[in-house]
């Protein structure tokens, strides 16, 4: 059985030995190194090439053993064959952890298998433990290590991911940019030949910085005690996994093919559910989760109340809510008193609880609280609650002087309406923080705010409501879980 | 379990359905009443005391699919009918049927199936799902890995499409949740007790009164070789 294996060394590193710095900024030993200073990691970083005496104005050491300092990471990108003799020097210079950039090992058949066996062979006799190879590297936001193939430099926030692909895993925290989600390690697992999932799920638990756990995954080594690890750890933060390779959703034409991998996919699922793992389907998914759990409560249950604008958007969120078997629950007459004080007379007098096109903010702000205040609800959906990009500020307009003055005159109430957002989020951020309960907008628009809405105000917005009713699902799962007894 | 290892001792390769549900029996699954009649008059006094209608099946380790093989009379009513299906069912040419089970007849108003199954990776896993005749057609069913906690028990329950059929349902009492979580939690508990067992499938396990019954069972042995 494995037992665990200390990483901090791996994530926090004083300093690092770059074997296969080059010049040449086309190859990845001279990319990755730029990465590494242009993030200015916090410790030391000695490129190691024989052939240079410095590397953008750092000196340069010809081998690791040749480094003055002490190494507690080597990041090596050198050609498969050269990586043996390496790990021996990095372990006899006393290495704790080795990053293995360099392809063309097992993933290229049994003559790479073979190499790769042979390195882990050489660094267990040094107690040294090897990410990869074939890795796209790692990232860390303490030490400000960015060992990362691509040039991305993540936001600094509460997520931390390994990833079966490195692509894939990068291309998460680029979309991390875009939604203001931010990441606090990162790490391409690659082959796997030492250092598994499990290994890093074990170590992303008890990291106190590390508050949601995001992972692509593809498969599971069998020697891997990821369940095991992803029992306990499930119970302190959530663990959100995007399983690639689900052979059997293609349909029953795969299950009959390959009937073998369709039940074991299906097993891993079931295994991963029992874990207490929250399984995402897609990848947008996997972003709108993560921002969900980062941000909010995990709610009580899973009743939701429903405010909307517009009749047809609260009908189809309610749809979603009870496809997913979310619960949207009749409102009490007590409530049905208030509403009917703030909304004109032909509101839905029901949940969802439908303005009818009343475009007022106080209204909205109201009606959002009444709902969230609400003990039959543990969750509210606002939709129209993010107004900006609904107006159309540039629009030509022809006609009489009356009607371009009127049109510029309604422009102008727009633009100081919408400023007015800000107070929508804030009322939002407050409810969230006053009830405990996750409030969720959805904007029903095109529109660039959601990183703002999210970083500027803490609120969770979503585009569409299927987004919004499947992150809360998520949600809502993760709090089934948690309530469930602990059986041993 | 002396069952199994006399089975095994044997050389056989499944138990017979009777043996299937002795064993199963013992840890708690609920099964049709029934007994073994080894001629007509023995037959016709077990039906005489278990009480009609009752169902009689050919009984033997090497008698799996025994609907296709039309050893079953179904919904026997009366003492002649009893005699007369213990005939044909013992008379028939291809497949010399020695023993024949009498056995209560359930109704029952719903067909549920549960399983185990054993991954490469994961060990024993309990199946649940829908039942009957269509289960691989409709292919509603659910897994899990052994252990089961009662929590997954139950969410094997939530997992399948047509889980509106375990609620009341055309003025049926809805299935007792927590016997259907017994019988799948003692299910993976076999699984880690026995690695003989290879395979477990009860199709049907009918309900009855709210109460799952298995009508049906199969157990797959392996004998390691």
């Amino acid at each position: 059985m494995h037992s665990k294996i200390d990483l901090d060394k791996l994530f926090n590193p004083r300093s690092i030995a770059f074997i296969g710095a080059s010049e040449n900024p086309f190859k990845w030993g001279f990319i990755i190194v730029l990465n590494i200073l242009k993030g200015q990691f916090r410790g030391t970083l000695y490129p190691v090439n024989p052939n240079m005496t410095s590397l953008l104005g750092i000196p340069c050491y010809p081998s690791v053993k040749a480094v003055p300092g002490s190494v507690d990471l080597a990041v090596i990108t050198t050609p498969a064959k050269t990586v043996p003799a390496i790990i021996d020097e990095c372990g006899e210079k006393g290495v704790a952890n080795v990053v293995v950039i360099s392809s063309d090992f097992s993933e290229t058949g049994p003559e790479g298998a073979r190499l790769e066996k042979d390195l882990v062979n050489r660094a267990r006799r040094y107690n040294m433990h090897i990410v990869g190879p074939n890795t796209m590297g790692l990232y860390s936001a303490g030490p400000r290590l960015n060992a990362l193939m691509p040039p991305v430099a993540p936001l600094d926030g509460g997520l931390s991911m390994f990833s079966q692909s490195g692509n894939v895993g990068v291309q998460m925290l680029c979309w991390g940019n875009n939604k203001g989600l931010g990441f606090e390690k990162f790490v391409s697992s690659g082959n796997e030949a030492d250092l598994t999932c499990g290994d890093y799920l074990a170590y992303f638990g008890d990291d106190e910085a590390t508050k949601v756990v995001l992972a692509y995954m593809e498969g599971i080594n069998p020697e891997s005690n990821l369940l095991d690890v992803a029992r306990g750890v499930c119970r302190r933060k959530p663990v959100l996994i995007f399983k690639g390779g689900r052979t059997d959703t293609g349909g029953k034409a795969a299950a009959s093919h390959s009937g073998a991998m369709a039940v074991s996919s299906r097993l891993l699922r079931a295994a991963f559910r029992q874990a207490g793992i929250i399984e995402i389907e897609d990848s947008q998914g996997l972003m709108d989760a993560a921002k969900a759990f980062s941000t909010y409560p995990v709610p009580q249950g899973n009743r939701v109340g429903i405010l909307t604008r517009g009749g047809g958007w609260g009908v189809i969120t309610a749809d979603i809510c009870e496809e997913q078997g979310l619960v949207v629950p009749p409102l009490p007459d007590e409530l049905m008193q208030r509403f009917n004080k703030i909304l004109p007379p032909f509101w839905s007098h029901g949940n969802p609880v439908d303005m009818a096109a009343n475009i007022l903010l106080e209204p909205f702000m109201e009606c959002m609280e009444i709902l969230a205040e609400w003990d039959g609800v543990d969750s509210v959906i606002a939709l129209g609650g993010s107004i900006q990009g609904v107006f159309d500020f540039d629009a030509k307009v022809e006609g009489t002087k009356e009607l371009k003055e009127t049109v510029v005159l309604a422009r102008e109430v727009a633009r100081e309406y919408t400023t007015q957002h800000d107070v929508v989020l804030d009322h939002t951020k407050d409810l969230v923080d006053r009830t405990g309960k996750p409030v969720i907008t959805v904007t029903l628009g095109d529109y660039d705010g959601f990183k703002s809405d999210l970083r500027d105000h803490g609120v969770v917005s979503y585009a569409t409501p299927e987004r919004a009713v499947r992150a809360l699902k998520r949600m809502v799962d993760y709090r089934r879980f948690l309530d469930s007894p602990v059986e041993l | 379990m002396n069952i199994l290892e006399e089975a095994l001792k044997r050389g056989e390769k499944t138990l017979s359905e009777h043996d299937s549900k002795l064993f199963l029996a013992e840890y708690g699954i609920p099964v049709t009443k029934e007994q073994v009649a080894v001629d007509e008059d023995e037959a016709a006094k077990i039906a005489g005391e278990m009480g009609y209608p009752v169902v009689l099946k050919g009984s033997g380790s090497e008698l799996a699919h025994k609907t296709e093989m039309n050893l079953i009379a179904l919904d026997l009513r009366t003492e002649q009918e009893v005699r007369d299906a213990f005939k044909r069912l013992t008379g028939h040419s291809e497949t010399p049927v020695k023993e024949v089970l009498v056995q209560q007849m359930v109704k029952g108003d719903r067909e549920l199936v549960a399983g185990l199954t054993r991954d490469p990776q994961f060990g024993p896993c309990v199946m649940f799902g829908l039942g009957g005749i269509f289960t691989e057609v409709l292919e509603d069913v659910s897994f899990r890995v052994a252990p089961l906690s009662r929590w997954d028990a139950h969410d094997m329950m939530e997992d399948i499409r047509a889980k509106k059929i375990l609620n009341a349902f055309r003025g049926k009492p809805a299935v007792d949740r927590e016997k259907l979580a017994d019988i799948l939690v003692a299910i993976g508990k076999i699984g880690l007790d026995f690695d003989s067992v290879k395979e477990i499938d009860i199709n049907p396990l009918k309900v009855l009164d709210g109460m799952p019954v298995a009508v049906d069972a199969l157990v797959v042995l392996d004998d390691g070789k």
